[in-house]
């Protein structure tokens, strides 16, 4: 009977989970949550994932940029979270992660329109990070033409970055 | 690596859907355990004994571990199979009474996790044995063992789903408008609160700070505005965002207000 008013005095230690719902404390790391709308298509959080869990990558026909995410595989790090600029891809709370059978329920995937670069029409971005980036730059109250020149430099392929460059300096040190 | 194990026939028929769900059916409130550990790291192990403290207490559904796996309903298998526990592994399978479950356990159990593309290891359990019940995780929360189990069990349902999105518009998403009408001072600004506080607390940061910022009625005023984030400081508990706040304000405010006013390096930093 001791034993017992010792139980009651400390009250029940055990959660009720499975069959009542447990929540997860303050700054847990859950599954990642993918905001679709939010997605520049950066491959910030492709980059960063130490696992590999998330894949960005072109497409077959090389029409679109295909963002992959595979919960197996994720260590919920939450470096993804780190690097996003637009806030797209945020740790959740969720830890009911478990399926059955099936583990392509455990994919999420997303595609994006491809850009093309002006000079030599190579896909290199999306056609959002390139619409994001001239909305960025309008707010940072440039002149009309800077601003044109920025726009005009953001539309070209880093390949073709580098050449453009290389042909502005030589027309300038042609004598020396 | 190219050998791979083929279920026996037997094994096979004796372990389709029906006769498991039928298994499971008669097991109900008691099912028996067994680990097998592939070359895992040991946190999912401690994590597997952390699910069956009396915190969680799984053995109020009927939960056991058990030593054997001829003893066992379920194999709860971790780790990224690596060459050495390929055929204890399958000995593990093939001891077990039929029908069995078997439950991958872990990032490395349900797909490999980080050693996905490393030479020694199989990646995954799946590649080797059928598997019914993937748990991810590195390692999975207890509530998440819990909750796999109770989804093997037929107590819960599956929440996740395979999820595509297509066809959205190119459009940009939103741009706050900048305070100083130049993003370049958001951008540091928040450059500088994540370099302060790291990711998290950078962000919770930065928005106090920006909000501070707003209510000051001229943000190009120094004097004024120098007065609504001590304001802030002040209401503020927490004595980190405080020194970071006033931090922020000297190393970035002060740089960009000069370009619009007179800044007296002794009056208007904040001194600690």
């Amino acid at each position: 009977m001791k034993l017992l008013d010792m139980t009651k005095k400390y009250g029940n230690a055990t959660y009720g989970y499975p069959l009542e719902p447990y929540y997860v404390p303050e700054g847990f790391r859950g599954k990642p949550s993918y905001t679709y709308e939010n997605c520049i298509g950066c491959t910030a959080c492709g980059i960063a994932c130490p696992s590999n869990a998330i894949n960005v990558k072109l497409n077959e026909e090389r029409t679109k940029l295909v963002w992959e995410f595979d919960a197996a595989r994720c260590i919920f790090c939450g470096r993804c979270d780190e690097v996003c600029p637009t806030g797209a891809i945020v740790l959740s709370k969720e830890f009911e992660t478990a399926v059955k059978f099936d583990k392509k329920d455990l994919i999420e995937r997303g595609e994006l329109d491809v850009a093309y670069c002006e000079v030599c029409n190579k896909p290199f971005t999306t056609k959002r990070l390139i619409a994001y980036d001239i909305e960025r730059l309008k707010k940072v109250g440039w002149a009309e033409k800077t601003l044109e020149e920025k726009t005009k430099y953001i539309k070209t392929c880093p390949d073709c970055k580098r050449a453009l460059t290389i042909e502005k300096i030589s027309k300038y040190s042609k004598g020396v | 690596m190219s050998k791979t194990y083929v279920v026996p026939e037997d094994i096979k028929e004796a372990n389709n859907l029906e006769a498991k769900l039928k298994h499971l059916n008669n097991i109900k409130k008691s099912f028996n355990v067994f680990r097998v550990d592939c070359g895992s790291c040991n946190g999912c192990e401690i994590e597997v004994f952390a699910a069956i403290t009396p915190m969680w207490d799984p053995e109020r559904l009927g939960f056991k571990l058990v030593a054997s796996p001829r003893h066992a309903d379920i194999l709860l298998c971790s780790g990224p199979v690596t060459r050495q526990m390929y055929y204890p592994l399958l000995r593990a399978y093939e001891a077990t009474p039929d029908p069995k479950v078997v439950v991958a356990i872990g990032a490395c159990g349900s797909s490999g996790g980080i050693f996905h593309d490393a030479y020694s290891v199989w990646g995954g359990v799946d590649k080797i044995v059928p598997v019914d019940v993937y748990i991810p995780g590195c390692p999975p929360h207890p509530a998440t063992i819990v909750y796999g189990l109770a989804s093997a069990l037929g107590i819960l349902e599956q929440k996740l789903k395979f999820k595509e999105h297509k066809d959205g518009s190119n459009e940009a998403p939103i741009v706050e408008e900048s305070l100083f009408g130049n993003l370049l001072f958001e951008r540091d600004l928040l450059a500088e609160s994540k370099r302060l506080m790291g990711y998290l607390f950078g962000r919770k940061l930065y928005e106090k700070y920006i909000n501070a910022l707003g209510k000051s009625k001229d943000v190009k005023d120094v004097k004024k505005t120098k007065e609504i984030i001590s304001i802030y400081c002040d209401e503020e508990e927490d004595k980190r965002y405080q020194e970071c706040m006033k931090t922020l304000h000297n190393n970035i405010y002060l740089k960009y207000v000069k370009r619009f006013s007179v800044v007296n390096d002794k009056e208007d930093r904040f001194q600690f």
